[in-house]
């Protein structure tokens, strides 16, 4: 095998081991298991939204309004809790509820009207933003210091001596890698994503699957809110955002990485463990806040451009 | 000959693994129509595309007018007065008529575009040289599929620098009644004295318009006929195919039973009206017919692709309501759709993802996909219908389009269907996989399923149906059998030139020849 | 033939349903707000809308060149970014490093030259999709400019600066007058142009154009150096519009680009992204955005508003393709 083909196929893996060496040689706590944890349990909501995402984008769309959902999901979570005393469980399936209308009007939007994805979601984003400024008066946060251990224990718990964030992700990311990879349903919906004339001749249930995609996805993404809520402690208005730019850049160096260049859940899950690196490494070298944004921001093109380029190579 | 516009003398092209051209060899004359004709994977397009620039040969020469070519590149052969028309129109729909004829060779002045006499120009070479009058400002999205090709070929001519043009597949996109009017244009051209070559599948074309042809097989030369009448068609057919085909067609044996599929007095409100017709079980029924008859949305409509307005679908004898194809394939009907590439394969996926997409329950335990029985389920197929190559993980984009075809029809014999509805089944597939198809539609309805075979060639229609509707303007006006009907009262009855009485008895096809 | 007649007058209805959803709206706030329709509020309107239009330009470029599949075609959403970091690298020298302001706009160029190289090569040589470049650019000058400004808001008083904010040429007042010009200046290169014919060709048909021997990468390279460019001119505008440069400015530019450019392609009769659409998008957001604020309306309700909005007339949009097909 040529050093050409073999950098083709591994070749994001070797900067990945690059950077791991990189970070290792400033502060060696950056190996440390401890720090190591760190980075997983750090990555479990991003991992949560990426996985979501790398539904919708297997289904031939994109959902921009993912942020609106994981607030959603804290939000009905804590009012739930705070306003209505419904005990954890309740409130964290109230929450899961509050993120899938979101999905619900995605759906609508997409299937029913037939507007594209990015139009659709991108004033869903418009419009879930603007209800958020309006219920909380501007945006102030919703905070409930005396939610009930339980839900607190879906950031800081463990279960077995791992943190539950990351059994949460890892149920997920297991639930999606056999629904997307290995069942009938995903062979389905890659079809309809990569040709969806072709997947209605087929026979398949097109409009079905688009709009199970935009609920499930909804919900899973609201699932990472609950888990955002329960870390701080609060709500806090248009937080989701932020995982937005990270959770698209994670699914297509995901799907760069797939020797089809399909959106997969192996390949999301390596690329929010690269970002979750570059962060966590970052952060231990004592940068400036600044400067690690723009840092981070140079790393994240850069590594996008060397995944995609690696594809074409193949 | 050396007096020869063209030389192109012991072309040899390789790809990794296959010789695709093998010391091939074309010579056009100045002024003649020459027709270049093989099967699918035979080398024309290659040798096209060599000389295009677009590939480099491995070996041989290419002159053009007595000058030796030394680097064929783009530039060089379209200084020489080499264009081509390509298969594909590559139009913008949004550009007019005169931007698209000047694309990439823009008039212009001191204060930008010249737009006022691009107009002009585009407007006068298409009346002069083409014989048509289209406005400058038409939209191309405006503009009928001839029309269209008509701009295109103005476009590569527009310069007047043109010695040699050569056209790939010009008529494939278009509908019997505007063939003539491509034709007759070409024939303009020849009178002006220049030099085309004409590749194409329809041999009925050839024979009509070429002087000349060259036959290509397996990527040599084989045959150069230096004179071609009405019917070297056959003559033609065996050098391409390295042996003789007596019969293109099956011998039919056709023991229709019960109805299968049943239109009453079906309309869109737009595009068709009041189509009554009935398929059995164990028939094969045509429809022939003009581009914008109503036949495609016909077809479409019966599989739940488009809604109708009024009347009623009835299948096994019983009225159904299709909202999506979903609804027809799981009642047991499904379509070849016409552009396979678009509607048929999903391109991106293997020919095993394809042929299990229509069935994946068979193959999963429990919603997991059992990859095992898939494969071999993909791998049977591959085996009965002679897939090549026969392999399951081969993505569908790289697979020629016999090959995509047989996998689409793959796909639908793996599950129970028992009303195959063919669009155009055969477009862009060579003589061989041909005669492979027509064999299967042969298979299917002596198994007792239900055909309709909607087609543009009245050949094929005549030599597999049973009966053949006749769509003209949205209605059903001829449903009539193919006992003794010649290819001739086909045509006069697609393009309506005989009466519009609707000729409903059986027999009379038979008793008017 | 009547039926055909119908669909073809409900189409029509269909067609001009954005513009006079759009001009209903400002006809009621004009009611309501009877300050709306003073020539000083329309002033007021053009002053705002002059950034957005702006970086419109460079947009409806990129789309134009790239074709106007969102997905899989030509879109820049980095210009806003560019636009901010542009801003801030001229408000960083002229007020910290007390630079010349020739010096100052020669480094902000320059920075947006860069980014508009970067997504150019991206797309043309990797081949990465314009939407993922853009979106990743975005992020990454983000945080470039954020080094630059150290997160701060940073006042600029240069007189330039204060000229085009208060200025006056011809009684129209600068910003606005330079902006026309801009807008006149890419409606000639665009429409008027072998290069740009040729441009639009190769966003219309990129077979068609590489078969006209025209280069697609070459015009897809220039369409987005061009665009970071427009970010840099309206980084002038922000500078003016805002006294100076602060941080956070770019999210609400690039969803207001946005939402002008595709709701300029709802009022064009091709249903195809257009320069004029999307000037005229990015006047009317900002007088509806103006006009609600007259009115009264709680500021939070605005991007509810915009969102819905923009789906009201995407969807329009696609039900007059239904209607026709």
């Amino acid at each position: 095998m040529s050093i050409k083909s073999l950098l083709g196929r591994y070749g994001f893996l070797f900067i990945i081991a690059g950077f791991i060496l990189f970070f290792a040689s400033f502060n060696p706590v950056f190996l440390q298991g401890g720090n190591l944890m760190n980075i997983v349990a750090g990555s479990a909501i991003l991992l949560i939204v990426a996985l979501g995402m790398t539904l919708i984008v297997a289904t031939g769309g994109i959902d921009l309004s993912v942020g609106i959902a994981l607030d959603f999901g804290a939000a009905f979570a804590v009012v739930a809790m705070k306003e209505y005393g419904i005990n954890w469980y309740g409130a964290a399936l109230i929450g899961i509820g509050g993120g899938s209308i979101v999905g619900l009007l995605n759906a609508f939007l997409t299937v029913g009207l037939n507007i594209s994805p990015f139009l659709a979601t991108l004033g869903t984003f418009f419009i879930g933003s603007s209800v958020q400024r309006i219920f909380t008066n501007g945006g102030g946060p919703i905070s409930y210091r005396g939610m009930p251990q339980e839900f607190r224990d879906l950031a800081v718990g463990e279960v077995y001596g791992i943190p539950t964030e990351i059994v949460i992700a890892g149920v997920i990311c297991l639930i999606y890698f056999i629904v997307l990879e290995r069942s009938i349903i995903g062979r389905r919906i890659h079809a309809i994503g990569m040709q969806r004339s072709a997947a209605i001749v087929a026979g398949l249930k097109v409009n079905k699957y688009l709009i199970w995609s935009f609920v499930a996805a909804s919900m899973t993404v609201a699932v990472g809110g609950l888990i955002a809520a329960a870390n701080i402690r609060m709500f806090t208005p248009l937080s989701g955002f932020s995982y937005l730019l990270d959770a698209i850049a994670a699914v297509f160096i995901g799907a760069a990485l797939h020797p089809r260049g399909r959106p997969n859940v192996l390949g999301t899950l390596v690329a929010v463990l690269f970002l979750g690196i570059v962060t966590n490494g970052l952060n231990l070298m004592g940068l400036n806040f600044n400067v690690k944004g723009a840092m981070s921001g140079i790393i994240l093109v850069s590594a996008l451009a060397l995944a995609v380029a690696q594809s074409k190579q193949r | 000959m050396s007096d020869a516009i063209l030389v192109m003398k012991d072309i040899t092209k390789t790809f990794p693994g296959v010789l695709a051209l093998d010391k091939a060899s074309l010579s056009v004359l100045p002024g003649e129509i020459h027709g270049l004709v093989g099967e699918n994977g035979a080398g024309k397009s290659t040798i096209i595309k060599v000389l295009a620039g677009v590939y480099q040969a491995q070996g041989g020469s290419l002159s053009v007018n007595n000058t030796l070519i030394s680097s064929v590149t783009p530039q060089a052969i379209h200084d020489a007065g080499v264009r081509f028309i390509h298969q594909e129109l590559h139009l913008v729909p949004h550009f007019s008529v005169a931007e698209s004829v000047f694309m990439g060779q823009e008039l212009t002045g001191p204060f930008g575009l010249l737009r006022k006499q691009m107009r002009i120009r585009s407007e006068e070479f298409l009346r002069k040289t083409l014989d048509v009058k289209i406005d400058g400002n038409t939209l191309i999205r405006d503009l009928g599929t001839a029309e269209r090709k008509l701009v295109q070929i103005a476009r590569a001519l527009i310069d007047n620098q043109a010695r040699l043009v050569v056209f790939d597949e010009p008529t494939a996109p278009l509908a019997s009644g505007e063939v003539g009017k491509l034709l007759a244009a070409i024939r303009r051209l020849k009178e002006r004295g220049i030099a085309m070559i004409y590749v194409s599948h329809y041999l009925s074309e050839i024979t009509n318009i070429c002087d000349r042809v060259t036959v290509f097989r397996n990527g040599q030369t084989v045959a150069v006929f230096n004179e071609i009448k009405k019917d070297s068609a056959g003559a033609l057919i065996e050098a391409m195919v390295g042996r003789e085909i007596k019969n293109l067609y099956p011998k039919n044996s056709h023991s229709p039973s019960s109805p299968a599929i049943q239109a009453k007095n079906l309309g869109d409100g737009k595009s068709f009206h009041d189509v009554s017709f009935t398929l059995h079980s164990g028939e094969v029924v045509g429809i022939a017919g003009l581009i914008g008859s109503g036949r495609a949305e016909l077809i479409d409509t019966l599989y739940g692709l488009r809604q109708a307005t009024s009347g009623e679908i009835w299948l096994n004898n019983k009225t159904i309501q299709l909202s999506s194809p979903a609804d027809a394939v799981t009642r047991g009907m499904v379509l070849v759709p016409r552009d396979r590439r678009h509607d048929g394969l999903v391109l991106g996926m293997s020919v095993s993802e394809n042929v299990n997409l229509g069935s994946l329950k068979d193959v999963s335990k429990m919603g997991i996909e059992m990859r095992a029985m898939a494969l071999a389920r993909a791998a049977k197929q591959i085996k009965d219908l002679d897939i090549r190559p026969p392999n399951p993980s081969m993505i569908a984009r790289l697979l020629s389009g016999g090959n995509q075809q047989k996998t689409v029809l793959g796909r639908w014999l793996t599950t129970n269907a028992k009303v195959f509805l063919l669009d155009e089944p055969t477009v862009g597939v060579d003589v061989g996989a041909k005669v492979e198809i027509y064999q299967l539609v042969e298979t299917l309805a002596q198994n007792g399923a239900g055909v309709l075979l909607s087609s543009s060639d009245p050949g094929e229609l005549i030599g597999l149906c049973d009966r053949i509707l006749v769509m003209m303007r949205g209605r059903i006006t001829h449903e009539i059998d193919t006992d003794g009907l010649s290819i001739d009262r086909l045509v006069a009855m697609t393009t309506g030139a005989t009466g519009s009485s609707v000729t409903r008895n059986k027999s009379v096809g038979a008793a008017n020849e | 033939m009547s039926k055909a007649k119908n669909f073809l007058t409900l189409s029509r209805i269909i067609d001009a349903a954005p513009l006079v959803i759009f001009l209903g709206m400002l006809i009621y706030i004009g009611f309501n707000a009877p300050n709306f329709m003073k020539f000083s509020t329309m002033q007021l309107v053009l002053n705002q809308s002059v950034p957005v239009v702006v970086v419109c330009l460079g947009l409806s470029i990129v789309v134009m060149a790239g074709g106007d599949g969102v997905l899989s075609g030509g879109i820049d959403l980095s210009i806003p970014a560019t636009a901010v970091l542009s801003a801030g690298i001229i408000a960083q020298q002229l007020a910290q490093a007390d630079a010349p302001l020739w010096l100052a706009i020669v480094l902000a160029f320059a920075a947006a030259a860069i980014v508009g190289l970067i997504n150019g090569l991206m797309v043309t040589r990797i081949g990465m999709t314009p939407l993922l470049t853009s979106l990743a650019t975005f992020v990454a000058v983000v945080g470039v400019s954020k080094l630059v400004t150290s997160s701060r808001r940073i006042n600029v008083d240069d007189p330039f600066i204060v000229f085009l904010r208060d200025g006056n040429i011809f009684g129209i007042s600068a910003g606005v007058f330079i902006t026309l010009i801009l807008v006149l200046m890419f409606y000639f290169l665009i429409h008027r142009t072998k290069w740009g014919i040729n441009m639009q060709a190769v966003g219309g048909s990129r077979d068609a154009a590489e078969m006209s021997g025209i280069n697609p990468s070459y015009y897809q390279m220039w369409a987005f150096v061009l665009a970071a460019l427009t970010g840099f001119l309206a980084s002038f505008f922000i500078l003016a519009r805002g006294s100076g440069s602060s941080p956070g400015t770019e999210d609400n530019l690039m969803l207001e680009m946005v939402l002008a450019t595709f709701l300029g392609a709802a009022f064009s009769p091709r249903r195809v992204v257009t320069l004029w659409g999307a000037v005229l998008g990015a006047v009317l957001v900002a007088a509806l955005s103006i006009g609600f604020k007259t009115m009264g309306v709680n500021v939070f309700w605005t991007g509810l508003i915009k969102g819905s909005l923009i789906l009201v007339v995407v969807a329009l949009g696609a039900l007059s393709v239904k209607v026709k097909a």
